[in-house]
């Protein structure tokens, strides 16, 4: 079951209570120029408690933080939207390209792992193929992976939860 | 020592629900005390009679009236000693009505013994009384205005009228402040100088004004009564009596430029000018920042009144009382990049706008874009500006820019009704008297209100452009616009922070002068004999401000009109021979009203206030307040707990003002609660020192209730903080004595929660009940 | 000689092994050693990874906190998207009891502890407080005779109330460290705008994440200047890679070469193009080659 959105950010810590909806995040947003986010709607739909999990814009904001640094209210819009989406996570809802970085992670230990471009331009510039992460250094991956597996996150990944995105 | 008891019924209020006649005969029980009687109703002509009677016939020099609230009837009963040749202090109410009889109706053997534990409280403190008497002390009855702006002009000029001498004083060379500045002012369009100029001259012409302008206090000493002022005349390096104020002569030779701050430097001044056209007094002034000392102007000047050698002048005098009316400084636009002010060019100031729209402005009243000096026809207002934002530290609202934007919309729209002009808004702010009639009317000249903060302005291809959401619509707009205004707010002025720590007043968090209660004195001040009015507290429209500045001058004319100052006999008194200085409370008086000097505390007697947070504080009992002394409250301590009836017992510990008065509502409301707390009145929780807690302890109560105002809301600013401190500390020392620290606790209770008090108590006694008795945790 | 662990992230060593090599060498010109953080991880990934578990994301950060906790080396990062997440947790973790309890749990199934011991610095952040323009200025032999469009990136400078780095609508510093080479920083339309990377934006939502980097580009190429500067792997990316795709989808071209600000400091203090791997860029603008070979070779007569 999936935490109430106002109860969530309250938890949180975060003072969404205020906004008086002024706007200044939408017109600071350089996503919601192109997309249908608007930041304002989003804080009023969690504070009314709507059903923004299932909201796809959440996943439109580049974390920019412009909103943020602007909001007159001090209202911490960007961590509030980074929790919104964990939460929504949490339900089982994962754009499917989230999904496959998310998989990348596990078996890799990095979200953009080194390819065969990656080798040939390192070797060109005279450095080792493969960098000093955890691609070189395999007890170090199983560290990764045991951490990812501590904390429930491959679980969360491979389980696509009871609403598929 | 000869004491006279009197037993209310008022009517069947207290009679019906207690039982008089046991309460009458324990009285009289009580030694000292020679008469016990119960009157019908104690307030009414026939019961002050008798009282009155028995003082004169029976020679009584203490009487004890148990009726109802002090609050109530304290000052009826003190005039009827008073009148019956007994000094007034020397009577002691005790509350049986609000606190007893009304509260406790089904618990009529319970309410009889605590009105009998009350009166007991209330002889024993009445044994210990002093006769106080009101001593005055002789009053200066000038009057000195800080701040030459439309409010220190009209408090000035209302003290003048009614015959009382006035300081003026203005840091700047002209009276007027910023109204002089502005073009038409709302909610009537009335040209802001043709309203203010007549103000400016009578004030300068004033027989009983004396203006100080170009002025800057130096220093302030003394009190109410006797303040004395240091005020620097600047030099102006021009003779003000020789002055013509022609300006033609001095200014056309003077080779210097320098741009004028106020209309964001549109226009130019020389560096010998005027301050504006209609300056009062109507003469030069040399910028010494800028004059390069050619003496062009001084060979110019027909009248010879440019005087290059002249010096600053100390001037000296006293005053009774100080109006401090200081206004405000506009917000830096600057502190918002996002808003291009000084970056992109077509942005300007709502005071900048004003400048233009002037027809004796820089532009002779014609709109423009900065950047090119086209005419401008498409103009944006941003609102908010600087307020109602935390990002620069400014959550409130300057309350003057909805009406102030709103105008010059409507004037830019009267220019060409064809001109485009949008006001972009979070809420329209238009709450006076006519000012929404005043918005409806531009609105229908065709003003856009577009609902959404702007997030930002930048400059494309050399035009402004804002970035905005229309809220309405959801849309995000990109504009380009001819001319940006900024609306900025209005900030406290740093400049008088001099004035505030001479005067000891305090701000409040957002940087305003605090008023000693933001809705019952709107223009006092914690510091006696000092007003403010204006936006010195705070931004407010001018109609607002000169009501304040007539405010203020009422105020303080009502203070000096008898020519002497009473002083408080309810204040704090220095033991001489107790003092070792240690300056604890000079530390606690957060009026700073008790000085060390030379070692011994010196309690500015005046001003003080009577809270006695100092007393509570010193450690030697060296201070004392007059009539809530140490050994007062002892005594009713002692009183209550000599013979315990009825437990678990609970003292309070009630302030004045705030808890003491919720607990009288409870009785007026008849919310009943639980019969087991017998009440102290103090002026403070920050009264309470913690050995009478400890006293209440170690004579068997089981607990002890100290109440005040919630906090952030005490009368004394800060006592209850100051007590809550205490309290913790001293819970912490009865843990580790083995004492439950649960039987002390604080309630912060406003005088509308009557039904919190009560709650408190009642709770208060359940817990007391499982911890059972004091001292059987240490049986544990 | 400083010495700094050097977290590489993703992006710089599997991508843009250029960026670490130039780094590596300029630093080392400045009087900064890099030691190798064997081992690390992704950072991982603020806008992903935050985005989906915070322990997670917590408890990764950390780790990687305290490989350069057990060196007892402050860390640094060339991306702001590694810096945002290593300061944001490090912070989290010194501050908040309860996390760093939670987090530690995990952490010591794996032989490890976070302790708090360590700072993380961000290349620019680091250069512009510990060593100065003026320091910098005095290591270029070659001054860089460019127009350069500046791109701070997000993380870097926001949210301003964590990361301490004054203004962020008209911010200096890495405009100074820019000048320091000899480039001119040219102002240009919406410069503090985001490059529409992060977030998880580019991963999943591609069209409108380039619609933003289509913003950027217009105004830097209407600015006229020579190669963007950044800070920042990921911004990187999208402005290289992400021309070939806008030049697909959307038909614009803008040709405009990019550049991380460790790259910019190699040409100026000498190194070569190809040591610096700018060319294993996708966008590789002739007429710039040239222009630095022009600066270059006109340093050398």
């Amino acid at each position: 079951m999936s935490t109430e959105p106002a109860k969530l950010l309250e938890e949180e810590g975060f003072s969404y209570l205020t906004c008086i909806q002024c706007g200044t995040c939408t017109g600071s947003c350089p996503s919601g120029r192109h997309t249908s986010l608007n930041t304002r709607r989003i804080v009023l739909s969690a504070r009314r408690n709507r059903d923004v999990y299932h909201d796809k814009d959440l996943w439109m904001c580049t974390t920019c933080y412009q909103c943020q640094e602007r909001c007159p209210r001090g209202i911490r819009i960007v961590d509030g939207i980074l929790t919104l989406r964990a939460e929504s996570v949490h339900m089982g809802l994962m754009l499917p390209d989230h999904r496959k970085v998310a998989g990348l992670m596990i078996d890799k230990g990095h979200a953009v792992p080194i390819n065969d471009d990656g080798r040939a331009k390192r070797k060109e510039l005279g450095m080792d193929e493969l960098p000093e992460t955890v691609h070189k250094h395999p007890q170090a991956l199983d560290q990764v992976k045991k951490l990812l597996e501590l904390t429930g996150f491959m679980q969360l990944v491979t389980d696509e939860g009871t609403e598929n995105s | 020592m000869r004491i006279g008891v009197y037993i209310c019924h008022c009517g069947s209020n207290i009679a019906g629900n207690l039982d008089v006649e046991s309460v009458r005969e324990f009285a009289g029980s009580l030694s000292d005390v020679v008469v016990s009687k119960d009157i019908n109703y104690a307030c009414g002509d026939q019961g002050q009679d008798e009282i009155k009677k028995d003082i004169q016939e029976l020679d009584l020099d203490r009487i004890v009236v148990a009726a109802c609230s002090p609050r109530l009837h304290e000052v009826t009963f003190r005039r009827m000693a008073q009148a019956a040749g007994l000094n007034p202090y020397l009577v002691e109410m005790v509350n049986i009505r609000e606190q007893c009889s009304w509260v406790h109706r089904d618990a009529y053997h319970y309410a009889t013994q605590k009105a009998k534990d009350l009166v007991a409280m209330g002889v024993a403190r009445a044994r210990l009384l002093n006769p106080l008497t009101v001593e005055s002390v002789p009053a200066n009855r000038d009057v000195l205005v800080i701040g030459g702006g439309v409010t220190g002009i009209q408090a000035a000029l209302n003290l003048a009228d009614s015959g009382i001498k006035v300081h003026l004083v203005e840091r700047d060379s002209t009276i007027g402040g910023w109204m002089a500045r502005l073009n038409d002012v709302f909610p009537t369009n009335d040209c802001s100088m043709c309203v203010l100029a007549p103000k400016m001259t009578e004030a300068a012409d004033h027989p009983n004004i004396t203006l100080h302008t170009y002025s800057e206090i130096q220093d302030i000493t003394g009190h109410i009564g006797n303040f004395h002022i240091s005020v620097v005349h600047k030099p102006r390096y021009v003779d003000v009596s020789k002055c013509k104020g022609c300006i033609e002569l001095c200014g056309s030779v003077c080779p210097i430029e320098v741009p004028v701050e106020v209309d964001g430097g549109l226009s130019l001044r020389k560096a010998i000018y005027l301050p504006m056209s209609q300056a009062v007094p109507f003469v030069a002034v040399v910028d010494p920042e800028h004059c390069v000392g050619c003496g062009l102007c001084v060979k110019a000047c027909e009248p010879e009144a440019i005087d290059i050698n002249q010096k600053e002048e100390l001037v000296e005098f006293d005053v009774g009382a100080i109006i401090v009316a200081t206004g405000y400084h506009l917000f830096d636009a600057s502190r918002k990049p996002e808003y291009g002010y000084g970056i992109v060019k077509n942005v300007i100031t709502s005071m900048e706008l004003e400048q233009m729209l002037n027809a004796s402005g820089p532009t002779q009243g014609r709109l423009v874009r900065p950047s090119n000096g086209r005419e401008a026809k498409r103009v944006a207002f941003i609102q908010c500006v600087g307020s109602r934002d935390e990002t620069v530290g400014n959550p409130y609202c300057s309350r003057v820019c909805c009406m102030a934007a709103i105008k010059n919309a409507g004037l830019i729209m009267n220019k060409n009704p064809e001109n485009h002009v949008t006001v972009h808004y979070i809420d329209i702010r238009a709450g006076g008297e006519n000012y929404e009639e005043y918005y409806i009317r531009q609105q229908e000249k065709g003003v856009e209100f577009i609902r959404g903060r702007v997030a930002s302005v930048k400059e494309v291809d050399g035009e402004a452009v804002i970035t905005y959401e229309d809220t309405m619509t959801g849309e995000i707009v990109d504009s380009t616009v001819d001319l940006v205004v900024l609306s900025v707010g209005l900030e406290p002025n740093t400049k008088a922070d001099n004035i505030v720590d001479y005067l000891n007043l305090s701000r409040r968090p957002d940087r305003f002068i605090q008023v000693a209660h933001p809705k019952m004195r709107p223009v006092d001040t914690h510091t006696r004999g000092v007003f403010v009015a204006g936006c010195a507290s705070g931004p407010k429209e001018i109609q607002v401000s000169i009501a304040q500045g007539m405010a203020a001058s009422a105020r303080a004319q009502g203070l000096l009109s008898s020519g002497s100052i009473q002083k408080d006999v309810m204040g704090v008194r220095l033991v001489d021979e107790l003092c070792n200085g240690c300056r604890l409370c000079e530390e606690v008086c957060t009026y700073g009203r008790i000085k060390v000097i030379d070692g011994k505390a010196v309690v500015d007697e005046l001003t003080c206030g009577g809270c006695g947070t100092c007393a509570a504080a010193c450690p030697r009992g060296a201070l004392q307040v007059r009539h809530s002394t140490d050994e007062q409250i002892l005594a009713q301590v002692r009183a209550a707990t000599e013979d315990i009836r009825e437990t678990p017992l609970i003292i309070g510990f009630l302030c004045n003002w705030c808890s003491y008065a919720a607990a009288d509502l409870a009785g007026t409301q008849g919310v009943s609660y639980s019969t087991n707390i017998r009440n102290i009145r103090v002026m403070c929780a920050g009264r309470v020192n913690p050995s009478f807690v400890l006293e209440a302890l170690k004579g068997g109560a089981d607990g002890v209730l100290v109440a005040g105002c919630r906090l952030g809301e005490c009368h004394y600013i800060s006592g209850n903080a100051r007590a809550q401190q205490r309290m913790d500390v001293l819970k912490d020392v009865l843990a580790e004595l083995g004492i439950d620290p649960g039987r002390v606790r604080t309630a912060w209770v406003a005088a509308s929660e009557a039904g919190k008090f009560a709650g408190e108590v009642s709770r208060f006694v359940e817990d007391l009940e499982i911890m059972g008795a004091i001292g059987s945790e240490l049986d544990k | 000689m400083s010495k700094l662990s050097f977290f590489l992230g993703c992006i710089a060593p599997n991508r843009y092994p250029g960026i670490e090599a130039a780094t590596i060498k300029t630093l080392e010109k400045l009087g900064t050693e890099l030691v190798d953080l064997e081992g690390a991880s992704c950072c991982p990934a603020p806008g992903v990874f935050r985005s989906f578990d915070k322990i997670t994301w917590l408890a990764l950060a950390s780790r990687n906190v305290t490989l350069s906790e057990e060196m007892g080396l402050d860390i640094l990062t060339v991306c702001n998207g590694c810096f945002g997440s290593l300061v944001d947790a490090n912070n989290i973790m010194k501050e908040d009891p309860e996390l760093k309890e939670e987090v530690n749990k995990i952490l010591k199934e794996i032989g490890h502890e976070f302790k708090g011991t360590i700072e993380v610095r961000h290349i620019i952040e680091y250069l512009s407080r510990e060593v100065g323009p003026e320091k910098i200025k005095a290591a270029v032999t070659i001054p860089m005779d460019l127009n350069v469009a500046l791109h701070y990136g997000c993380h870097l400078v926001k949210p301003s109330k964590e990361r301490h780095l004054g203004s962020v609508e008209n911010p200096r510093f890495f405009d100074e460290l820019v000048e320091a080479t000899g480039a001119t920083s040219v102002d240009y339309e919406d410069k503090m705008a985001c490059c529409g990377a992060g977030g998880g934006a580019r991963t999943a939502v591609l069209e409108p994440s380039l619609q933003m980097a289509v913003n950027k580009l217009e105004h830097m190429k209407a600015a006229g200047v020579d190669c963007i500067i950044d800070a920042c792997p990921f911004c990187h990316l999208q402005f290289d890679v992400g021309q070939t795709e806008i030049k697909k989808k959307f038909d614009k071209v803008y040709d405009l070469p990019v550049l991380h600000y460790s790259q910019l400091l190699g040409l100026a203090m000498g190194l070569p193009l190809n040591e610096l791997g700018i060319n294993q860029n996708l966008i590789i603008n002739e007429e710039f080659n040239k222009k630095i070979e022009r600066i270059r070779g006109g340093a050398n007569e």
